[in-house]
């Protein structure tokens, strides 16, 4: 509305005059971009880190897939002091819990056990440590965990149930303990597991690394042997695979009341069925719920830096208007409309803020590319939190110089030739 | 105050007659400027004071008038109300067939960008635009294209000698040029006046001779000039002056 009318012309020449007085006062004009820069930066950078992440999560979770629950004794995620202790006095989830579950699911397509330990494993003089050994059964658990194997095989049925010190390889071990050589290098060899010799039958195909942390860093044994080194009364995981999520409600009900039925209520602590139930929504929420309050921080953090910012904008623009009386008045006398020097410093200050935003922009996608190239996640640049960080700066702009821009649109044009 | 316009006093001017209607005096539609009975009143707190009390007077088309009179004459308060910076708290002023006398801000800002080109004593060049630019000023607030415009400021440069100096900013240029530009900047757009405001109080004597010859010569071409000056040797350059004091004229004369 305030454009109709303008000539093209008189925008240019609004647009010339306000780069021309931003870069004869540099300090001054990098001083004013500083809030509007940080506010933008930390949006940008906030909202590129959580949609790298999200993806992260979102692919990491696929391939395990939605289809898939637990049953343990405790909970994945332990949210309080009371829910440890309370889960520490339930029974061990057994071998036996994964049996009557597969036997009376109707709705379960894929029922396997896991167990997992953290132990150093060698090949010669080579070491890794910290590794995840993993004990399965059956063969489908490697379904449920969403790997395949790259080279080599997995072991047979039999093989699986005969307790023998057998393995199947992350990727990283190919890394950690065999120089990077070719997966057929490592199949056939023997490695070491807390000092037990162990037959390496395949290489699994690489998962990637989520937040930092590896994926590929894990070998897999038979439940068998698992048993057989750390014990048979040591808790272990239930898991539950569905065909399809419409079936993931009936195969959970059907999966409580079987438990249920198996545990009873313990120490007469009738809230706790004694057990864990867990679908991934667990993590997702998890992780929704932290991102949604970084979210919200950022917001905040952003909202009062472009509030600042803004303020700072409308003070500089006052001392300009202040400063640049005189030319207003030369400018009306030849002519200028009260809505030409209005636009005049209005594009000033959009200028000025819409470079900031625009700056913020490129710092905050630079820091979100430091921080995933650090943490290890793409880097998602999104093209319109970039047109939202330069438009909520270019707002934050109009705003806070509409009322500057109003006092010079308004000067007496007499009087402001009199100004020196 | 409605009763001023019904008294009021026989035309001082005798140089253009008054044109008479209803047993009021109105305005001359002949001429390009004709003013009746201005009065210009500030408010000073509790008082009034007038600074112009019923001035009436015509200005033809090409005539070069001087405007002269001592400071807290009203000239300054005359010299606003003909460039419309300001419009009278009374009466009539007609400048080109248009009555501006009750025009809004945004009108006024119309007018001055058409019909009138400013001189001032200082100057009053952009200070960080090239002389180029100063000149093309009121003419990117006419909305005249970017051709068209570069092509007229560069023409109304050359009609006061400054070619060679287009793209100096005015820190770069002498007392003269600068004025020279400024009166590049008010012919640029062709206006009906061209009005001069002590345009030589900033200039040693030999510069005001300079402009007082480009004055004279701008006004063979056929242009109007009005020069606003406490100096009677200034005012003696145009070929009627008319002489303000205590806010109203004193003398209205043909000297040439």
């Amino acid at each position: 509305m305030l454009l109709r009318g303008l000539q093209l012309a008189a925008i240019w020449e609004a647009f010339r005059v306000a780069t021309a007085s931003l870069r004869a006062n540099k300090l001054r004009t990098a001083l004013t971009l500083m809030g509007i820069i940080v506010g933008v930066t930390a949006v940008i950078a906030v909202v590129t880190i959580i949609k790298g992440l999200d993806q992260t999560v979102a692919q990491t979770f696929s391939s395990q897939g939605s289809t898939v629950f637990t049953v343990s004794k405790n909970p994945q995620i332990i949210k309080s002091r009371e829910e440890f202790i309370r889960s520490n006095r339930r029974k061990d989830v057994l071998h036996e819990d994964a049996e009557a579950i597969q036997r009376t699911c109707t709705a379960c397509w894929r029922v396997g056990i896991a167990a997992n330990a953290i132990e150093t494993v060698k090949y010669n003089d080579q070491k890794a440590e910290n590794v995840r050994i993993r004990g399965v059964d059956p063969l489908s658990m490697f379904d449920i965990d969403g790997v395949s194997i790259n080279v080599g095989r997995i072991w047979t049925e039999s093989e699986g149930a005969s307790g023998r010190e057998i393995c199947v390889i992350g990727p990283d071990m190919l890394k950690n303990l065999f120089n990077d050589a070719p997966a057929d290098r490592a199949v056939g060899q023997e490695i070491r597991i807390d000092g037990r010799p162990y037959l390496v039958l395949g290489v699994l195909e690489p998962l990637g690394s989520i937040f930092g942390f590896s994926r590929d860093n894990v070998v897999y044994i038979p439940y068998s042997t698992y048993q057989k080194t750390y014990g048979s009364r040591r808790s272990l995981v239930v898991f539950i695979q569905v065909h399809s999520t419409d079936q993931l409600e009936t195969a959970e009900d059907q999966v409580r009341t079987v438990m249920r039925n198996r545990r009873g209520h313990l120490n007469g602590d009738t809230d706790d069925e004694g057990f864990a139930l867990e679908t991934q929504d667990v993590f997702l929420n998890l992780y929704g719920s932290a991102t949604s309050n970084i979210y919200i921080v950022t917001i905040g953090v952003a909202a009062i830096s472009l509030v600042v910012g803004g303020i700072v904008v409308m003070n500089i623009m006052l001392v300009s208007v202040t400063e640049r009386t005189k030319e207003i008045g030369i400018r009306k006398a030849i002519g200028a409309r009260r809505k030409d020097i209005l636009t005049q410093f209005l594009i000033e200050a959009v200028t000025v803020t819409a470079l900031g935003g625009a700056i913020g922009v490129g710092t905050g996608f630079g820091l979100a590319y430091i921080i995933s190239a650090l943490i290890g996640f793409p880097l998602l640049v999104s093209v319109a939190s970039a047109v939202l960080g330069v438009g909520v700066s270019s707002v934050v702009g109009i705003v806070s110089g509409l009322w500057p821009a109003w006092r010079a649109a308004k000067l007496d044009p007499i009087e402001a030739l009199r100004a020196e | 105050m409605s009763d001023a316009t019904l008294t009021l006093t026989p035309p001082q001017s005798v140089i253009t007659p008054r044109v008479e209607i209803d047993g009021v005096y109105g305005h001359d539609p002949r001429m390009l400027i004709s003013m009746r009975n201005i009065w210009k009143t500030y408010q000073m707190g509790t008082e009034s004071v007038h600074a112009l009390h019923g001035v009436s007077f015509d200005i033809p088309r090409g005539e070069y008038i001087a405007i002269i009179g001592p400071s807290g004459s009203g000239k300054s308060t005359l010299m606003n109300l003909i460039g419309c910076l300001d419009t009278p708290t009374q009466g009539e002023y007609w400048l080109n067939g248009k009555n501006v006398s009750e025009m809004d801000d945004d009108e006024l800002a119309r007018i001055r960008n058409q019909e009138v080109g400013f001189v001032f004593q200082t100057f009053n060049l952009l200070a960080r635009a090239t002389a180029l630019h100063n000149v093309e000023l009121p003419l990117i607030y006419g909305g005249i294209g970017a051709a068209q415009r570069h092509e007229m400021a560069k023409k109304a440069l050359s009609s006061v000698d400054l070619t060679e100096r287009m793209t100096h900013k005015p820190n770069e240029l002498s007392g003269g040029q600068r004025q020279r530009v400024a009166i590049a900047r008010a012919l640029v757009n062709h206006p009906s006046i061209l009005l001069a405001d002590e345009p030589t109080g900033a200039l040693d004597s030999h510069t005001s001779m300079e402009i007082m010859d480009l004055f004279e010569r701008l006004h063979s071409e056929g242009n109007t000039i009005i020069v606003v000056t406490h100096e009677h040797d200034i005012a003696a350059r145009a070929h009627r002056v008319v002489s303000i004091r205590d806010g109203l004229i004193e003398k209205d004369e043909r000297i040439k």
